[in-house]
């Protein structure tokens, strides 16, 4: 099995290595890409000296669209799945390869990290607080993402995940830039793939400030509710005759 | 008489000569911009195909009234000039439609035009430190 994690990284260069030095030590046998897109910073530089291949968009393009390259390289490159986690040091590494274990064993195509979802309550840790407008969107987006895969989802806008092949190849082609999260969920669905969401813990964010405002967060739920009607009327694709 | 007008029963209000004479030139002149700009390069034929129908409708909407009075008559309007700016407003509405199409495709190639160099920037990193003899390096292309 070969596993590739990606990490998309947008001005990141405080805590890319950190994050790189976790992978490398709960992942040990991935090969690990960071997919800048097109930092201001030092994050390509920062990769680069921890000794990882870095993809670097030319310009900022939207974390869809740094996932897409992902995506995009585990499939050109021939890797039998893939991961990919935020670079700002939420995501414990250690929870990433739990989720690859799911995809692995082949129980679904696409595996989510849900910090929601808590069956046993060692995960239900203190360390996760999600802010008040954070907390409607989650609703928002839960209820509508439910309702328009009749699949029960927690973590809709978790960018910590696992997936194969067949994953790859839908992601690689169709990949929203404007809404990458909900919508490759849906669509995941709507291609009769399976997606599954696991439990996991997550940190409170090291440092900087969630650039969501009341009012951006507004917009942002409303452009989501928007994104997941318009998708429900898309035709479909091939994926479900791959199978 | 019905509450409800279904359409204008007062008279037609026509095109003056005056109108329809501006109305061609402005068509006229609109065309042969059109033109010089295909001629300069400074626009793509296949973007000037909806703007050369564009100035052709003007033209005929200027030369033959008639057209224009029976589109007022379906519309229910009874003054010709409202239905003239109504289809002009309609055609700017799909030609705005019709941009936002193109540059999402436009959006949607640069995008992958950026993965694809980004990718190659990478499949060259890796290349490098195979021959460089960063012996320690695990990566692979």
């Amino acid at each position: 099995m070969r596993t590739l994690v990606f990490i998309p990284a947008w001005n990141e260069e405080a805590s890319i290595a950190a994050v790189v030095a976790d992978v490398r030590e709960h992942l040990a046998g991935a090969d690990i890409l960071v997919v800048d897109d097109g930092s201001t910073d030092q994050t390509t530089a920062r990769s680069r000296e921890c000794g990882v291949l870095v993809a670097t968009l030319p310009f900022n393009q939207g974390l869809g669209a740094a996932l897409q390259t992902g995506y995009l390289h585990a499939l050109r490159e021939g890797y039998d799945c893939c991961a990919h986690l935020d670079a700002d040091g939420q995501h414990p590494a250690a929870e990433v390869a739990r989720l690859l274990a799911e995809v692995e064993a082949d129980r679904a195509d696409l595996v989510i990290g849900s910090r929601y979802r808590d069956p046993d309550a060692e995960l239900q840790s203190d360390d996760y607080k999600p802010t008040f407008s954070r907390r409607i969107g989650t609703g928002v987006f839960r209820f509508f993402l439910t309702l328009a895969t009749r699949q029960r989802f927690t973590d809709t806008t978790s960018g910590m995940r696992a997936a194969n092949r067949r994953v790859m190849s839908l992601f690689s082609e169709n990949y929203s830039p404007d809404f990458a999260e909900i919508e490759s969920l849906q669509l995941a669905v709507r291609e009769g793939l399976r997606v599954e969401e696991v439990p996991v813990r997550m940190l409170e964010r090291a440092g900087g400030s969630s650039f969501l405002t009341p009012l951006r967060s507004a917009f942002f739920i409303f452009k989501g509710v928007v994104v997941l009607l318009v998708g429900q009327f898309r035709p479909r694709q091939h994926a479900e005759a791959e199978r | 008489m019905s509450a409800l007008p279904l359409a204008a029963e007062a008279t037609q209000v026509h095109l003056t000569s005056q109108t329809r004479i501006v109305a061609a030139i402005i068509a006229i002149f609109f065309m042969l911009l059109i033109l010089d700009l295909i001629r300069r390069d400074r626009l793509q034929e296949r973007y000037s195909v909806i703007w050369f129908v564009a100035g052709l409708g003007m033209l005929a909407g200027a030369a033959f009234p008639g057209l224009l009075e029976l589109v007022a008559e379906a519309m229910g309007v009874r003054d010709t000039n409202v239905a003239l700016f109504s289809i002009v407003l309609l055609l700017l509405l799909g030609l705005a439609l019709n941009f936002s199409v193109i540059m999402s495709r436009q959006a949607a190639q640069i995008t992958r035009l950026a993965q694809e160099r980004a990718l190659e920037k990478a499949r060259e990193q890796a290349a490098e430190e195979r021959n460089g003899g960063a012996g320690s390096k695990r990566e692979r292309a």
